[in-house]
């Protein structure tokens, strides 16, 4: 009874989830590995040339805009997300100390909307914000007597564009990090403030000595999967800057990593364009990978599992 | 120090108004933060053509003035209507797929005893690190050789945009947690009144574990209505597309001038289906974020 | 229905290639239409026992039996049992209603009728009233009882309870039990409970097994096995306060602690370990049994003296961890139990550490007046006072 494996009846409930994930997960994990090393291979025609180990990568590494996409890639992440992180973090220890549980839900409901809006949509706002003429942040300059800047318009350069482009991606990233913090904090044991405030500890201290520690796990965990996120950044550039992913005349200043992979799938009839893709996407993999195994190991000194 | 401590109640009290009053300020600076785009888009969404053009903005505009106009401009332009019921449809049929089958896979990683389940599970977990990228290339080709691309009928349309979806290993995850809460001796009750592995499931643990199954669902609702890259790949026709290829190549040509105040107009019919799902489940969706969801 | 367990045996196979022996011979007659208690430490086998007779274990070896029927292959569902779980297990989505009626389903009852027995069932119990609440809306007595209901609306053979008071608290404890023994006798079902309590045992069983290590230890009433224990682990498991333990001696023929003499016991001379019950001393003048008193607690009539005495044996604590079964790696076997997993189980070891090492009880009559420092003379009692081997712990008889 009990002590029996089901063997053949869990295979039965396992079985939907089984072959979905076999045609759409694992494998098309096996098969980048394989296109990858195909040389000159093209879909449409089902012909390759033969195997290479590098043809593809070198091909992605030496595509003129590979070192500007890397480049931008790693300013989202490292930028927007320490950014945000800090500013959540904030946010969520002042929404913790507000003591109507009524006006406490209301800021919280405030602070959640950008989690459940359409990225597309917003973005669209915001270049709007952004407009050199008729948006909201020049005209909020102007009252400091800051004369209009071109933010993302017709050939805006690359820094106002970038510039407008981690305020949106700040913001939108704010939402999620402050509810999962405010609910770490609100799982912290009260006992541990009443016996630092027993010590007469001040609060910046409460703050850096117990709350951080304390939530020094959802921190990280936070950090790491931002970092992952933010390495996939693409659909924000398409809201703000369409899809020729920069200002007019400014074209693909924005390119992401994620931006090639797509790009090479626009030209999937073409020979050696999934290779590329794929390349792309394991570059992109290989990237995230590093950065987890060094985040691991900054968190197995630094982290409180408490 | 000492004086700190020892201070009157009076003092303390003072103190603690004040420290509350900054605190208060700086959340509504944020806020504020928070909810200007959110204003903009309404505001513009709102304003005649001739003041959205106007520098320096309006920042308000009366409502005997509400332009409301820029909706029919905008639905005109692009059947937005269509695009939201295409979303509705395929996060819909993407969701009950994807309950059925992690609730079965859940139930069997949380309440059987079978050869390899922890080794599968973990493997199931390791793919979670693997950006989604790389499967889109090659479930590309998949859906292409299914031949639910070439001569696109809305059906296969459809199937292109939701069976790659039916299953998430993320919520299987998560609902495997809830299963795992259940205690063991509800299964053992079940067993001494006769109910079977399937009844015990649908009878006991599913009711029982609601929340999640109410919380996965609203994500992956949620997931479906920010969609882009997958559904601008996979459909062929204008009239197939989800909200977000919709709203963006309905303003992506580059031609014309700019009609900001239609786009906002779209933009805004885009958002607040989701705000209002929002405001109405909200327990839900924020219970299921701050238990770790994972957006994207 | 007159239940026979034959030779039960259960082993649990760990992944470490150890085996732990829960359940070990076990050979029971529990008498029909009676109430019977599988008493125990944690750990001792008792709860593995109450699952193999539902059905939810297999044993390892062994047969049981329902009156002439051989039960061992059938499944717990036909079995014909109600079962109600130490946390209950109530379904928390389903009223109590829904939660009285689920197993009716299965045995495809027509619905007006089962209705109907639900509340009869109810009522029985004393939970008519509450049938359209949501466990959470009830008290843990009232949970109990739905629990109870709905073991019994099958109209089982035989009823089993799993540790059926440890989830209330004092109070209700007491009622429950009389609850439970009144509902006994209304529905005549053979019920079979576990429990680690002993004072539960034996308030409400008609007949108790002990059991130790998966080990029968003693069968019999209540109060018989209180009063006659077979040996020195049944001697300690029963009673509140615990029976005290004294190293001591046989000597042509007396019995001797320390160098007191203790009273005559006709045996071959040897060392023993002897069992006075609290309640088994007397204050008498004439006695060599000369202790001085540390610590008197009184409590209504009864005087408890707390004495220091270097012949006292050191309680051991029953809870140890080695033999608990909750150590075995459920792991390995992932869908068996782990019997005795609750901790509540331990709720009894705080009792036996408030004694101290090198102290017993004695409870007298408060006119004594006794004050602590003062020097009393002790006679024993001889039908609260056991003897036991020193080496094997089994009962020293003396020769007739």
């Amino acid at each position: 009874m009990l002590e029996d494996r089901h063997n053949i009846k869990s295979w039965f409930y396992l079985a939907p989830a089984l072959v979905l994930l076999g045609t759409f997960i694992f494998y098309p994990i096996f098969n980048a590995f394989f296109l990858v090393f195909l040389e000159d291979y093209n879909y449409l025609r089902g012909t390759f040339e033969g195997f290479t180990l590098t043809q593809n990568f070198r091909y992605v590494l030496t595509d003129p805009n590979f070192h500007l996409a890397m480049g931008n890639t790693m300013l989202i992440a490292f930028v927007s997300v320490p950014l945000s992180v800090v500013i959540a973090l904030l946010i969520s220890v002042w929404l913790n100390a507000v003591p109507i549980k009524r006006l406490q839900g209301f800021f919280q409901t405030i602070f959640f909307l950008p989690y459940v809006t359409n990225a597309i949509a917003i973005g669209m706002a915001f270049a709007f914000l952004f407009n050199q003429h008729y948006g909201l942040v020049n005209w909020f300059l102007g009252l400091f007597g800051i004369s209009p800047i071109n933010w993302v318009g017709l050939r805006a350069g690359w820094g106002t564009a970038m510039f407008s482009l981690l305020v949106y991606v700040t913001w939108l990233g704010l939402a999620f990090k402050i509810m999962v913090f405010l609910s770490g904090l609100q799982g912290i044991d009260k006992q541990y403030y009443e016996a630092a405030r027993v010590d007469s500890a001040s609060r910046s201290r409460i703050f850096r000595r117990i709350t951080v520690p304390l939530l020094s796990p959802m921190i990280m965990y936070i950090t790491v999967t931002s970092f992952i996120g933010a390495f996939k950044a693409y659909t924000e550039i398409i809201g703000m800057f369409g899809e020729r992913l920069g200002p007019a005349g400014n074209d693909r200043a924005m390119i992401t990593i994620v931006a090639l992979v797509y790009d090479a799938l626009d030209r999937s009839g073409t020979t050696g364009a999934l290779s590329e893709a794929a390349a792309a996407a394991l570059i992109l993999f290989g990237v995230t990978l590093i950065f987890t195994f060094i985040n691991m190991q900054v968190s197995k000194k630094r982290v409180h599992y408490g | 120090m000492e004086q700190a401590v020892y201070g009157n109640e009076k003092q303390i009290k003072r103190r603690r108004r004040i420290r509350l009053g900054i605190v208060y300020a700086l959340l509504v600076f944020f806020a504020i933060f928070i909810l200007i785009p959110f204003y903009w888009m309404i505001l513009t969404a709102i304003k005649v053509e001739a003041d959205v053009l106007r520098s320096p903005p309006l920042l308000w505009v009366s409502p005997t003035e509400w332009q409301f106009a820029n909706f029919s401009l905008a639905l005109e332009r692009a059947p937005f209507v269509r695009f939201i019921i295409n979303t509705v449809v395929v996060a819909v049929i993407s969701t009950i797929g994807t309950v059925i089958t992690t609730v079965l896979s859940a139930f069997a990683f949380a309440r059987l005893n079978f050869f390899g389940r922890d080794i599968l599970f973990f493997i199931l977990i390791a793919t979670m690190m693997i950006p989604g990228e790389i499967f889109v290339i090659t479930n590309f080709i998949t859906v292409v050789n299914f031949g639910w691309i070439r001569e696109q009928t809305y059906f296969n349309a459809i199937l292109a945009m939701t069976v790659p979806f039916m299953t998430s290993v993320f919520y299987m995850f998560f609902l495997r947690q809830a299963f795992k809460q259940v205690p063991d001796e509800l299964y053992y009750a079940a067993k001494v009144d006769g109910k079977t592995d399937r009844q015990y499931l649908w009878r006991i643990m599913v009711p029982i574990a609601l929340p999640t199954i109410t919380t996965i669902t609203i994500l992956n609702a949620m997931n479906t209505w920010n969609a882009y890259i997958w559904p601008r790949l996979v459909t062929q026709r204008e009239e197939f597309r989800l909200v977000s290829n919709g709203l963006r190549d309905a303003f992506d040509e580059g031609i014309g001038p700019p009609l900001y105040h239609e786009q906002m107009a779209a933009a805004l019919i885009v958002t607040v289906p989701l705000i209002i799902v929002f405001l109405m489940l909200k327990k839900y969706i924020m219970r299921g974020v701050s238990r770790s969801g994972i957006k994207g | 229905m007159e239940i026979t367990l034959q030779n039960l045996t259960k082993v649990f196979q760990s992944k470490k290639e150890d085996e732990v022996v829960a359940v070990d011979n076990l050979d029971i007659v529990i008498p029909s239409g009676k109430l019977y208690g599988l008493l125990g430490p944690s750990g001792c086998g008792k709860s593995t026992t109450l699952f193999m007779i539902c059905g939810l274990l297999k044993p390892t070896e062994g047969r049981i039996f329902f009156g002439n029927e051989d039960v061992t292959p059938v499944p717990p569902e036909e079995r014909g049992i109600g079962l109600v779980f130490q946390n209950y297990a109530l379904y928390p989505h389903m009223t109590v209603k829904q939660n009285i009626m689920f197993p009716l389903e299965n045995i495809k009852m027509d619905k007006k009728e089962g209705l109907k027995k639900a509340q009869d069932i109810a009522d029985l119990v004393g939970i008519g009233h509450l049938m359209n609440r949501k466990p959470a809306q009830l008290s843990g007595g009232q949970q109990q009882r739905v629990a109870i209901a709905r073991a019994l609306v099958k109209s089982p053979r035989v009823l089993l309870l799993d540790e059926p008071l440890s989830n209330l608290d004092a109070r209700l404890r007491l009622q429950t039990r009389e609850e439970i023994k009144r509902i006994q006798r209304e529905t005549g079902i053979t019920t079979i409970f576990v429990t680690h309590d002993q004072e539960e045992a034996m308030s409400i069983s008609d007949e108790i097994v002990v059991l130790d290590e998966g080990v029968t230890q003693q069968v019999g009433r209540p109060q018989e096995v209180y009063n006659k224990p077979n040996n020195l682990f049944v001697a300690k498991f029963l009673g509140t306060p615990p029976i005290n333990i004294f190293d001591g001696r046989i000597e042509d023929g007396r019995l001797i602690i320390g160098d007191a003499n203790i009273g005559k016991f006709e045996a071959p001379d040897q060392e023993v370990t002897i069992g006075i019950r609290p309640e088994g001393f007397k204050i008498a003048e004439r006695s060599s049994f000369q202790v001085d008193v540390e610590f008197v607690e009184t409590i209504g009539r009864d005087t408890t003296l707390i004495i220091e005495h270097p012949n006292v044996e050191t309680p051991e604590s029953f809870e140890d961890p080695e033999d608990d079964e909750d150590k075995v790696d459920t792991s390995a076997i992932a869908d068996e139990f782990a019997p005795d997993t609750d901790d509540k189980d331990m709720d009894f070891t705080p009792k036996q550490s408030i004694r101290s090492a090198k102290t017993f009880r004695a409870i007298v009559d408060a006119d004594y007046g006794v004050e602590p420092g003062d020097t009393v003379k002790f006679s024993v009692k001889p039908h609260k006072m056991h003897v036991f081997n020193k080496e094997t712990g089994e009962l020293v008889k003396p020769d007739a």
